[in-house]
């Protein structure tokens, strides 16, 4: 049992430390993703990239 | 100084002391009381039972200062069996001292006038409290007639041979005891307390207490070979072989009846030795007892021990459950009404738990009062785990009454089985017995310190990050949708035609070309500079919508290293009437949070999206925040802190409940009467 009480206070205390002072976020509708150049010098091609990274948008 | 006389039985020399009622004459055990000029012959003594007392006539001793001697001694019997001493202390101050010896205990008392009326027998109750008014409230041990069998020396009251005396014993708290004595009219009352010898200082005549020393007989009955351990202090023994009760007393075995024996399955051997909590022990005897709850019977064994430093234990053994009872005087425990839920003492309060009727259904070994198959006794038990307090009240033939408390510790079965170098493992303990320690309980206590540890780095954590989180706001514009969706707000319904596409030109004369479909709404902002790498970002969305909903898709990309975090984030609010009932749904304002991003400066994207041509709402807020605070992960780590701890007081509370589902008292279930 005392084992797993350090379990759980380790990933209660992890996620808030990083969280508050790394400024990790875990939850939430979000995605990082690096744009390539080509799509940051292409009128349009943000449409497309996030498109296909699950961001189905426009009306 | 003494007064010399001659023994009116021989005409030896008798001493007579300053106070000496009677005297016994050491050569013909003539029995002479003081008269006014020569002693009267009343009687002749029997022989003194071998108690194996370590006092003596002659000895001498120092009380508070005082040097006295024990002049004489006499033996009572008692109603249950067996003798106890009274020795007489002949005081250099010229008081009388008595002292009482039972079962290795010491009582000493001196005469005293009550300041007050002193109860009747018919008044007192074993177990109840005695008011004497002045001189206290006491808790009544027993109320009970002893006979005279044997004196010696002098003795400072008129005995008589063959005459019984009505007593009761009362004890108080602190070893405080007192006696009254109905003997006489009116009835005399003596106060003192429980005295370990050591104190009196006792010298000459003192004999070596006496060692457990094996005595080697035969069973009357069967011849089978009986090994009595505490031979002077035996006055039954269950014979092992043929199942025989015999009486021990003066010291010879005597066959009383032949016994239905119930099926012997204890687990000590009569005889084994052991070492129990640092102490030497020996065991003597074996009883089988049982109590008749609701239609079954639930029988336990119960080994008397004897320590030769403490006197006579018992180990008690309960379906695998196991504990080591000492008696506790009876002025050490408050009194306990019938009914009464709940007591107080020794720094606890003891939680009532049964109340039974204990009866006697096997006897092996020897015992130190003469048990009897079938014996029955009301037993009383409270509860304050790891201990029990047990009461048992036992009526005597005859009338009177003793009261007995004992008090008993749970043992873990290891530590018998290493005390007594048992073979195996022990058996597993069923159920969950009355006093047994709650292993949660422990175990909460010791995360105790780590719960509250917990709970102040959380607190320090929260502190900091309230400090260092100042909500700092990067962006904030409010954005028109129609504009952005060049929608002509004249003609709802209407989209403005967006920038015509690369169609080739229609021939004139053809059909119509086909109006040009709006662009997808898209934002784009100026640069944002982000200082600080550590800290979460925070894109709030707040439109006045209703009954509709607006979503907006963003992105925060970094203008040179093309990192982007790319979010989704959509305000709605639906409300209405449902049968009388109003109720809502969502909000206006939404907020979606972003990991911290590398320094630098980004480019906030955000397309917003609707139902339909036209956007519900004209305009919304958006807004771009860094370093804000969120409860969630606190909330979390509180969460995780607690959810063990939890779990614990669970699992303590349910083995309570399992333990309290066995009780007459459960805390849930109807009791008659009593009080807290």
């Amino acid at each position: 049992m005392r084992i797993l009480y350090l379990l759980f206070l380790g990933g209660g205390f992890s996620l808030m430390v990083a969280n508050g002072f790394l400024g990790r976020e875990f939850f939430g509708n979000r995605r990082r993703a690096d744009l390539p150049p080509s799509v940051r010098q292409t009128p349009g091609a943000y449409r497309t990239f996030l498109h296909n990274n699950g961001f189905h948008g426009g009306k | 100084m003494s007064a010399l006389a001659s023994c009116p039985s021989c005409a030896a020399p008798l001493s007579f002391r300053p106070g000496t009622m009677v005297a016994v004459c050491p050569y013909c055990k003539a029995l002479a009381a003081r008269r006014d000029r020569d002693p009267e012959l009343i009687g002749k003594v029997a022989d003194l039972v071998d108690t194996g007392s370590p006092l003596a006539l002659g000895a001498t001793g120092r009380y508070t200062g005082r040097s006295f001697t024990l002049a004489g001694r006499v033996q009572l019997k008692h109603p249950l069996g067996g003798v106890w001493d009274e020795w007489y202390l002949a005081l250099d101050d010229g008081r009388w001292g008595w002292l009482a010896e039972a079962q290795g205990r010491f009582y000493l008392t001196f005469t005293q006038a009550p300041h007050g009326p002193l109860p009747a027998p018919a008044d007192l109750q074993p177990g109840g409290l005695a008011d004497l008014g002045p001189d206290g409230l006491w808790t009544v041990g027993e109320v009970s007639e002893a006979a005279f069998h044997s004196a010696e020396g002098e003795i400072p009251w008129a005995v008589e041979p063959g005459a019984t005396y009505r007593y009761a014993d009362l004890s108080g708290r602190n070893g405080a005891f007192a006696t009254l004595d109905y003997g006489e009219d009116p009835p005399l009352f003596f106060l003192g307390r429980e005295i370990p010898l050591a104190d009196l200082g006792i010298q000459g005549g003192t004999r070596k207490p006496p060692k457990v020393g094996t005595q080697s007989l035969n069973c009357p009955k069967c011849g089978g070979p009986l090994a009595l351990r505490a031979p002077d202090q035996t006055l039954r023994v269950g014979c092992p072989s043929c199942g025989s009760l015999l009486s021990a007393e003066g010291g010879k075995l005597a066959f009383l009846k032949s016994l239905q024996q119930p099926r012997q399955d204890v687990v000590i051997p009569l005889g084994a030795e052991g070492t129990l909590r640092g102490e030497p022990v020996i065991c003597i005897g074996q009883l089988r007892r049982s109590c008749h709850v609701e239609g079954t019977d639930y029988p336990w064994n119960e080994y008397l021990l004897l320590d030769s430093r403490h006197g006579f234990q018992w180990l008690v053994q309960s379906d695998g459950h196991w504990s080591l009872a000492v008696a506790v005087a009876p002025g050490e425990v408050p009194q306990a009404r019938d009914g009464q839920k709940n007591l107080w003492t020794q720094g606890h309060t003891w939680r009532r738990f049964q109340d039974v009727e204990a009866v006697v259904e096997g006897v092996w070994g020897e015992f130190y009062w003469t048990v009897e198959q079938g014996e029955r006794v009301e037993v009383t038990e409270f509860v304050a785990p790891p201990r029990s307090l047990t009461r048992e009240r036992q009526a005597h033939q005859g009338g009177g009454g003793e009261v007995n408390w004992s008090l008993s510790t749970y043992l873990e079965p290891e530590e018998v089985w290493q005390a007594f170098k048992l073979v195996g493992a022990p058996p597993a303990p069923v159920g969950i017995t009355s006093f047994q320690p709650n292993p949660h309980k422990a175990a909460l206590a010791k995360s105790a310190l780590w719960l509250v540890g917990a709970l102040g780095l959380l607190l320090l954590l929260v502190m900091a990050e309230s400090i260092t989180h100042r909500n700092t706001e990067l962006f904030h514009r409010q954005l028109n949708l129609y504009d952005l969706a060049r929608i002509q707000p004249e003609a709802p319904g209407t989209a403005r035609q967006g920038i015509p596409t690369r169609r080739p030109q229609a021939p004139s004369g053809s059909v119509m070309p086909a109006p040009a479909e709006p662009q997808e709404p898209v934002f784009f902002s100026d640069p944002i500079e982000i200082k600080e790498g550590h800290r979460n970002l925070a894109v709030t969305l707040s439109a006045p919508v209703n009954n509709s909903w607006i979503g907006l898709e963003g992105a925060l990309v970094s203008e040179t290293t093309g990192v982007a975090e790319l979010f989704l984030v959509e305000s709605s609010w639906y409300h209405g009437v449902d049968g009388g009932e109003s109720w809502s749904e969502g909000g206006q304002a939404q907020t979606v949070f972003l990991s911290a991003v590398p320094p630098g400066s980004y480019v906030l994207r955000l397309a917003p999206q609707w139902d339909g041509k036209v956007p519900p709402v004209r305009t919304i807020d958006v807004r771009l925040r860094q370093g804000v605070m969120r409860w969630l992960y606190p909330g979390l780590a509180l969460l995780a802190i607690l959810l063990v701890p939890l779990l614990m007081v669970f699992r303590m509370v349910a083995f309570e409940s399992r333990r309290w589902q066995e009780s007459m008292y459960a805390p849930n279930a109807g009791s008659s009467g009593g009080d807290d």
